[in-house]
């Protein structure tokens, strides 16, 4: 079932994963994790909570070191966090003591460290305007809801103009207008720009991982795995409402879950069979 | 981690016994709301009450030796001018000594707080220090250094060193991953990751290390008065008892409270200042 995108690993130019695994203490995380992720695409890390996509998206930030095997991104190993690859969490990552526009501009002096101070301003009010934050760009974090906080976390990682987008269940604490809201706006910006951005979304939300990526990529819990990959080809632009009602829709999102009730069920199996190997 | 934590909730049971919260939420039935959110004055006037009857109605060997309200009201305000200019000579030695021990404390904390061989080379060390009783250092500090000033700030420093450090020290250490991470990702450099993360991050256990280390050096620093001060709240206190002018006595104990009392509360505002984002 698996498509491999690139027959050869070498000739990748985008995001890489080769045997891939990772631990905490004794307790095996992610194990045999492989793939490559093209320039432009994107792509969902789907699984239920534990099977480690978090870890996985740490990883290839840079904020974790695999065990074995390596990452890269355009066949540069990564070693550590790099302005290359932006990164919005799920908690809202905004820095409580500052302005939207200050988070916003201390993250330029990094990412654009040239720049004159006044630009960066100008730069990071525009960004702000782009995800709808135009009349809340001198508030503080705590002067604003969950979702306009988190769009101001994608619109620094926006400003940074990072060509890697990681999106660690970036709308999973928000209502369902909202998180509908910020999809659209993050395919919005992902069809937008040229080049396209490389997105890496976690979530384990089955129709979010079909409605705004390109190829899924599904994981499997103890220890978290890649147990299949699959690719959406609907055409885009989307539109939620008749991509939601379509039956190729509906048939995808059946065998995605169906695939993943399959996995629980042999895991629940072996798990027994190594509980009873370790009675004796 | 754990001995260096808990030492900074020592001092904090040290804080909050000195400064009880000033009104005390009791809920009351409907029937008596008049009561209501006037407990602590109540309380006070009831003492005030209670004083008066006591020094007025209890004979001591000296009339003057528990004197009344009154009487205490007169020589606070007679001594006034002279308390003044004693809560001028005090400040000066523990304004310098405070603040530095605020600067030292914030700084070293930050660093020993971030930096895990850092914290492993000082931790023995502090384990052992923090909990000496500062008070113990006075002597020598006065029979060491060549001027009072000199040994009044050096224990005034002492006393607020360690509840500021302490309390830095774990703030820094207990900063949320999340913050971590977003400094990672941003690639700030390591002085820039103190600076702009960690020390705001940091602000309410710093804040509240500053209100121990504050009461600390007025503690420090009047006990300090009593053994060789030519001037400063604490002396006063300690002449006329040495006088046996207990009205001028228990005059200066109560404004030195008032004194105190100002200064914590000036502390409170600025924390509430800086830290207005904390929700």
């Amino acid at each position: 079932m698996t498509h491999s995108i690139t027959e050869n690993p070498k000739q990748s130019h985008g995001l890489s994963a080769r045997e891939v695994s990772f631990a905490h203490g004794r307790a095996t995380v992610l194990a045999g994790i492989d793939f490559d992720i093209e320039e432009g695409e994107f792509v969902s890390l789907l699984g239920p909570s534990g099977c480690g996509k978090t870890t996985l998206l740490r990883l290839l930030a840079g904020l974790e070191t695999p065990a074995t095997g390596n990452i890269s991104w355009k066949t540069r190993p990564i070693t550590g966090p790099s302005l290359d690859r932006g990164v919005v969490f799920q908690d809202y990552s905004l820095f409580p003591w500052m302005t939207l526009r200050k988070n916003l501009s201390t993250a330029l002096a990094k990412s654009h460290p040239e720049m004159d101070k006044r630009w960066r301003l100008d730069l990071a009010d525009q960004y702000l305007e782009m995800v709808g934050l135009a009349d809340s760009i001198g508030k503080y974090p705590f002067e604003l809801s969950g979702g306009m906080q988190q769009r101001g976390a994608i619109a620094r990682t926006l400003a940074m103009g990072s060509p890697v987008l990681l999106m660690d269940e970036p709308f999973g604490a928000l209502d369902p207008v909202n998180r509908a809201r910020l999809q659209d706006l993050v395919l919005d910006v992902w069809s937008g720009v040229t080049p396209r951005k490389t997105v890496v979304f976690v979530t384990h939300d089955i129709e979010e991982a079909l409605y705004l990526s390109s190829r899924v990529i599904m994981l499997g819990a103890s220890p978290g795995r890649i147990i299949d990959q699959i690719q959406v080809s609907f055409p885009r632009p989307r539109s939620r409402a008749q991509l939601l009602d379509s039956g190729a829709f509906q048939e995808l999102r059946g065998r995605i879950a169906a695939r993943f009730r399959q996995d629980v069920n042999n895991s629940c199996e072996s798990e027994s069979l190594v509980g009873h190997a370790e009675g004796i | 981690m754990s001995v260096m934590t808990d030492i900074p909730s020592k001092s904090k049971i040290v804080f909050t016994s000195a400064a009880p919260p000033r009104s005390v939420c009791i809920t009351v039935p409907n029937g008596k709301r008049l009561w209501h959110g006037k407990e602590g004055i109540l309380f006070l006037l009831g003492m005030l009450a209670l004083w008066q009857a006591v020094s007025g109605c209890i004979h001591f060997s000296s009339k003057y030796l528990f004197p009344t309200p009154l009487v205490t009201a007169r020589a606070l305000w007679q001594s006034l001018p002279e308390l003044l200019k004693g809560t001028g000579s005090s400040f000066v030695i523990l304004a310098p000594g405070y603040l530095l021990a605020v600067l030292a404390g914030v700084v070293w904390g930050l660093l020993v707080g971030t930096i895990p061989a850092l914290h492993r080379m000082f931790s023995p060390f502090a384990r052992f220090a923090s909990p000496v009783p500062p008070t113990v250092y006075i002597p020598y500090a006065i029979a060491l250094l060549p001027t009072f000033r000199m040994a009044a700030g050096f224990v005034v420093f002492i006393g607020a060193f360690w509840p500021v450090f302490l309390n830095t020290c774990t703030g820094a250490a207990a900063l949320p991953q999340r913050y971590r991470d977003n400094a990672r990702i941003l690639g700030f450099t390591r002085g820039e990751y103190l600076w702009r993360i960690v020390l705001p991050a940091s602000l309410p256990h710093i804040f509240s290390g500053m209100g121990v280390g504050l009461v600390f050096s007025f503690i420090m620093l009047t006990v300090a008065e009593l053994f060789g001060a030519s001037a400063g709240l604490g002396r006063f206190v300690q002449l006329y008892a040495d006088y046996a002018d207990y009205p001028r006595m228990v005059a200066g104990i109560f404004y030195t409270g008032f004194v105190v009392l100002l200064s914590v509360e000036l502390l409170e505002q600025i924390k509430k200042r800086a830290l207005f984002w904390v929700k």
